[in-house]
């Protein structure tokens, strides 16, 4: 997982599987990074994942509450077309926006 | 007809030794990329399921995936773990329903297994284990790898 932060905008990079092991990782780091610079906006970009589960949905949505806290918005960015049927099933959409975004890092 | 069996400690390091390892034994059907996502799916959901809920954290438990498949594609998954059990089985099956929120779970693993499994049954109860049975028609690739 990596991360940068432009503007208001915290941005995190995912890779590889995000599973329950890989979740477990990095769930700590990217609570305190939201902490640290509680920014106006995260933009999780899943461009470069290649499995999701039902845990990366969990975390998902336990990030989008601890920003809703803060006041700030949530927005899920290039997901492959097999990630977005998994998301759609749990109805995450109907809360937190999707984008294509081209800012990497 | 083949089948494998393959048994495992409740490590989270082994669910994805699991999926891959099933994966890869499906290989002789020539499973489309499509199919080898919904199956490894099913799999992580079931195995961090009996993980997290069968064996509460606790690393020591034994799991065992069943692999059969026929001529026709038919493929029959059983996951059996010999943990807390499930008390209320209509309960667990309610999406979005967990019964841990505390540890970030979305409560949707028996929905996605319902979802990509053409039948999907659960055999559990209170103190005995768990028994996950899945059933899946697998059509291959249409079209041959370039």
């Amino acid at each position: 997982m990596k991360h940068q932060m432009i503007g208001n905008t915290l941005y995190f990079y995912f890779y590889g599987d995000f599973d329950n092991l890989a979740v477990q990782r990095i769930k700590e780091t990217c609570i305190q990074l939201i902490d640290h610079f509680e920014p106006s906006a995260v933009k999780m970009d899943f461009e470069e994942v290649s499995f999701i589960d039902s845990t990366g949905i969990g975390f998902v949505l336990a990030r989008y509450k601890q920003l809703k806290k803060l006041g700030s918005e949530l927005i899920l960015c290039n997901l492959s077309r097999a990630n977005q049927t998994l998301f759609h099933m749990s109805g995450i959409f109907q809360i937190i926006s999707y984008e294509r975004s081209g800012v990497k890092l | 007809m083949n089948e494998m069996t393959l048994r495992f400690l409740s490590n989270p390091v082994n669910e994805p030794f699991a999926r891959t390892s099933i994966v890869a034994f499906l290989m002789p059907l020539n499973p489309s990329v499509e199919e080898i996502m919904e199956i490894k799916t099913m799999i992580a959901e079931a195995v961090t399921n009996a993980m997290i809920h069968g064996y509460e954290g606790h690393e020591d438990g034994w799991i065992e995936i069943k692999a059969v498949y026929d001529e026709a594609g038919i493929l029959d998954l059983t996951i059996k773990d010999e943990g807390c059990g499930i008390e209320d089985i209509e309960l667990a099956m309610q999406p979005l329903y967990t019964s841990k929120a505390y540890l970030e779970r979305s409560g949707m693993g028996m929905t996605i297994m319902d979802t990509f499994a053409d039948d999907f049954k659960v055999n559990s109860s209170e103190g005995n284990g768990c028994i996950v049975q899945m059933r899946k028609q697998l059509h291959g690739q249409t079209e041959p790898a370039h």
